[in-house]
């Protein structure tokens, strides 16, 4: 079974306040250092599918098609959005086995060392639309 | 330069695809298909998944001892990602046309028979290689 584990953040100056950017420097190296070892662990237990970051929540645009199918863009979102920062889709025998990765992955360490226990969104990869809809 | 589209949906939204009329969701399918094709055959397509409801969404963070500490609620306004595709393409105006394609995929309308049929927004951002060197 496929399962995706999502990092979220919210981008508002708060929470960007407190992001790991803000972080001491040997804080947020021991955190990538973290998450680099921890995704060589899940390729060597042949449970890594892909993992991907993405580009701060400031790059983020939404699109839409015009009437004429010309891309409308805008990039004002609300205060409250959660932007998706990260995720890793692993393939598990159960998705109890995923809620143990997911919980490896929110101990990742933030400032001091100390683990973050950040929530981490799982919900299974759907092989496709179902058959009786194709 | 790799740009993720991405699809999302409240619970609300998710509420209203489960109501679809069978032949509305084979075209949506239908176009998604088609839609997926045409990227591979031109060279953008990197990948593309489909979630599950968000019905089947779990929340989860380690307790102290690092054990999973699952939980199943969400905020009624959270927006659940849908679906995504990977594209690798020369910039972002080229990201941001198939991002268009995606939107306009056929659906019925949103507010019953003779409603507006609003395109879906797709939210585009790059997808980076690594952290920056300096950090590693």
């Amino acid at each position: 079974m496929k399962f995706i584990l999502m990092m979220g953040m919210k981008a508002g100056k708060e929470s960007m306040s407190k992001g790991i950017m803000s972080w001491p420097k040997q804080d947020i190296q021991a955190h990538i250092g973290f998450m680099m070892a921890f995704n060589k662990q899940l390729k060597e237990a042949g449970e890594l599918v892909s993992a991907e970051g993405l580009a701060w929540p400031d790059q983020a645009k939404l699109v839409r098609a015009g009437e004429d199918g010309i891309p409308i863009t805008d990039g004002v979102f609300p205060e409250s959005k959660e932007f998706l920062i990260g995720y890793w889709i692993i393939d598990v025998e159960s998705p109890e086995r995923a809620y143990q990765v997911a919980a490896r992955a929110s101990s990742a360490p933030g400032p001091g060392g100390a683990p973050l226990n950040m929530p981490i969104e799982v919900r299974q990869v759907m092989s496709g639309p179902p058959e009786e809809l194709q | 330069m790799k740009y993720m589209l991405l699809m999302t949906g409240t619970k609300a939204d998710f509420d209203w695809y489960a109501r679809w009329p069978k032949q509305d969701l084979q075209a949506h399918f239908a176009f998604m298909h088609a839609f997926s094709m045409e990227l591979k055959d031109s060279g953008a397509f990197v990948a593309a998944e489909g979630l599950a409801f968000p019905d089947q969404a779990k929340l989860v963070r380690a307790g102290s001892d690092g054990t999973p500490i699952t939980d199943g609620v969400f905020p009624e306004a959270k927006e659940f990602l849908a679906g995504y595709w990977i594209v690798d393409v020369e910039s972002p105006e080229e990201a941001y046309k198939i991002a268009a394609r995606a939107s306009a995929a056929p659906h019925p309308p949103r507010h019953g028979p003779g409603g507006p049929a609003e395109n879906q927004p797709i939210e585009v951002r790059q997808v980076m290689s690594g952290p920056p060197e300096e950090l590693l």
